[in-house]
């Protein structure tokens, strides 16, 4: 009796698996569109810099290009497998990973679905389903710290990293060389805002940071912690102004963020995440998806510093000169920054 | 000598800073803890306060033109929610006598999730409110603020110990039994406890959005709820110490703020930054297992109550 239970079970769940097998094919046969998921960062799109730049790329493809777009924010680390899993098993065309955090468990599904294909942005896996798109952060880097160190009165600049993990530390150390290639004797302050990635979503503490590190002397802070960033953007603002000019100055990262608080941000080291993005998209809807790892550096302008309206009269054209003649330099390999990760 | 002294105000700020979003949270589960009701959901109803304060305050200033009156608005709609979402939490664990530790951690779970899904409808955003500026904040200078809170330690410390409703406060959370024989009714002063926790939790969550940062981001809260909770215990139930235990946890992230990238090894190396991230939990538990004693709680807490029939 025990054993025919079993067997009936058994049959049911095998029914229902070949069922869902079916509608799956049918669907993916109906669709005409490229259907494109991306899963965010656990800072989610609305952080006005890494994962609003992707958010901004996707966007624009949803609209130029015959695409279905879906995203998934996952709240917890937890729910990024899942979601990746939800995309694939839904067959769709593209499905794109925001983070470095998102890389191993790419890694996972990827092997799971070899026929459909994967970016990831941040990290890097050598399958032949993911193409891996990664930034040299430390050449943007390198120039925002050189107009921080020719911009700074006081010899002292800091940086406010959100979780201490090797990427970010990438942002540093090309900050770090930028500047004392202007100030071989500049005070550098490091800090991060903690060890886990609530370290993305704690603007207090940011502030809290960014407030110690201006008591100690900075007076630029370069900052690439998310939305824990915008408290350094507070802490500066708090500072005000003396005669017209700000005293303190913040950096941006990721995304233009000059508008967040005209007069007190200096510039913003851009990535720009939106183009390629936008660039992976329209390869797979032309069919010329290519993986493997991509490198976007200053040679593609993929990463560099921001100059608009806001900024224009904060940004000296002595500090503009040295930055442009770097950028020239490191393109030409005549500058080797140090890439804190080492690949 | 004089840099030490700018140093020490420094950190004495930045801990009044730190500590005030804790305080006022903490205060909040004492009213709650001390009628006899656990108050784990203090996390969620300081991300209500936050989230409420942070889009009040923006709607204010935008829409309603109340320009520097918003933020205290702001401070007031974060308090109501707060309310709001105390009184949900009432009725599950007093009317309904639900388990208090799994109804807290699930309004917790459900303010992870709501402030998300109304910044989209209101904001077209995914979780975070837009960003204020300073000059439509709580009040910045840490002085103020700590006359502010010890006004109302205060008063509270006033309120529990000397007055008939704390004492009422007191005894349902201590045996219930014998206040209702005594005629006080135990829902009744259980409901103002955790009310009264709804709001100064909303207010911490305020400060916490509209005070100490200028926008709400998820979960931006980052524990502190649990932390207050962990102020409560060390603090055994009472107001002055609770305030002394928060203030101790400020300090310590205050100091370990400071200490980042500034203790050097003898051979240049820096200290890592995860010890540093250790130091207030470190102490903590030195504090708790050295010097604190035995801390009691309220003999009835946690225990919803029936009477007998």
């Amino acid at each position: 009796m025990k054993y025919k239970l079993v067997v009936l079970v058994a049959l049911i769940g095998l029914v229902a698996l070949a069922l869902t097998g079916c509608q799956e094919t049918t669907a993916s046969e109906d669709h005409s569109k490229i259907r494109v998921g991306i899963v965010f960062d656990i800072g989610g799109k609305d952080d006005r810099s890494f994962n609003a730049a992707a958010w901004q790329g996707v966007q624009r493809a949803a609209k130029d290009l015959p695409i279905v777009l879906r995203d998934i924010e996952p709240g917890t680390p937890n729910a990024i497998e899942p979601a990746m899993r939800a995309f694939a098993e839904r067959n769709f065309d593209l499905i794109i990973g925001v983070g470095f955090a998102q890389a191993p468990i790419m890694e996972l599904v990827a092997k799971d679905y070899p026929n459909i294909r994967f970016a990831i942005i941040d990290g890097e896996s050598k399958l032949p389903n993911v193409a891996s798109l990664v930034f040299k952060e430390h050449e943007g880097s390198y120039l925002v710290g050189i107009l921080a160190a020719k911009t700074s009165r006081t010899g002292t600049i800091g940086f406010l990293g959100g979780m201490d993990i090797g990427l970010i530390h990438r942002f540093a150390k090309g900050y770090e060389e930028g500047a004392r290639s202007v100030n071989p004797n500049i005070r550098v302050i490091e800090n991060y805002v903690g060890v886990t990635d609530a370290a993305w979503n704690n603007p207090g503490k940011g502030k809290e940071l960014s407030l110690a590190q201006i008591s100690k002397g900075a007076d630029v802070i370069f900052t690439a912690a998310g939305n824990s960033g915008l408290g350094a953007f507070d802490a500066v603002e708090q500072q005000g102004k003396q005669n017209g000019r700000a005293t303190h100055f913040v950096i941006g990262v990721d995304s233009n963020q000059n508008m967040v608080k005209p007069g007190f941000v200096l510039t913003s080291m851009i990535k720009r995440v939106d183009n390629v993005v936008y660039d992976i998209v329209e390869d797979v809807v032309n069919r010329q998806f290519s993986p493997g790892i991509h490198v976007f550096g200053l040679d593609k302008d993929a990463v560099g510093y921001s100059m608009d309206d806001f900024n224009k009269d904060l940004v000296s054209p002595d500090a503009l000169q040295a930055a442009e003649a770097a950028k020239k330099k490191i393109i030409a390999g005549e500058i080797k920054v140090t890439d804190a990760i080492g690949t | 000598m004089s840099d030490f002294l700018t140093f020490l105000l420094i950190v004495i700020e930045s801990t009044i800073r730190l500590a005030t979003p804790l305080i006022l949270a903490a205060l909040g589960g004492l009213f709650s803890e001390r009628s006899g009701v656990i108050n784990i959901a203090l996390e969620g109803k300081m991300l209500a306060g936050a989230f409420t304060a942070a889009g009040v305050t923006y709607a204010a200033d935008v829409s309603f033109g109340m320009g520097s009156a918003s933020p205290w608005v702001g401070l007031l709609a974060g308090m109501l929610a707060g309310l709001f979402i105390a009184a949900i939490y009432a009725i599950t664990c007093i009317k309904f006598k639900a388990d208090q530790v799994v109804s807290g951690a699930a309004i917790n779970i459900l303010m992870f999730g709501i402030p998300g899904f109304l910044s989209g409808a209101l904001f077209l955003s995914s979780g975070s409110t837009p960003q204020l500026p300073k000059d439509h904040l709580l009040p910045q200078s840490p002085w103020i603020i700590a006359v502010a809170i010890g006004v109302l330690v205060a008063a509270i410390w006033y309120v529990v110990y000397k007055t008939p409703f704390g004492l009422r406060l007191r005894s349902v959370g201590e045996k219930p039994e014998a206040a209702d024989a005594a005629g006080v009714s135990v829902s009744k002063m259980r409901y103002w406890g955790v009310l009264l926790a709804g709001v100064l939790a909303g207010m911490g969550g305020a400060y916490l959005s509209i005070g100490q940062s200028s926008l709400f981001t998820r979960n931006m809260t980052a524990g502190r709820g649990f932390i207050a909770l962990a102020a409560l215990i060390f603090g055994k139930w009472r107001p002055v110490q609770t305030l002394l235990a928060c203030l101790l946890f400020g300090f310590t992230e205050a100091v370990s703020n400071q200490l980042q990238d500034l203790i050097k090894f003898p051979s240049g190396e820096k200290l890592p930054v995860q010890f540093i991230h250790m130091v207030p939990y470190v102490l903590t538990i030195v504090v708790l297992a050295g010097f604190i004693g035995s801390s009691r709680p309220p003999r009835a807490l946690g225990i919803p109550y029936q009477k007998e029939k």
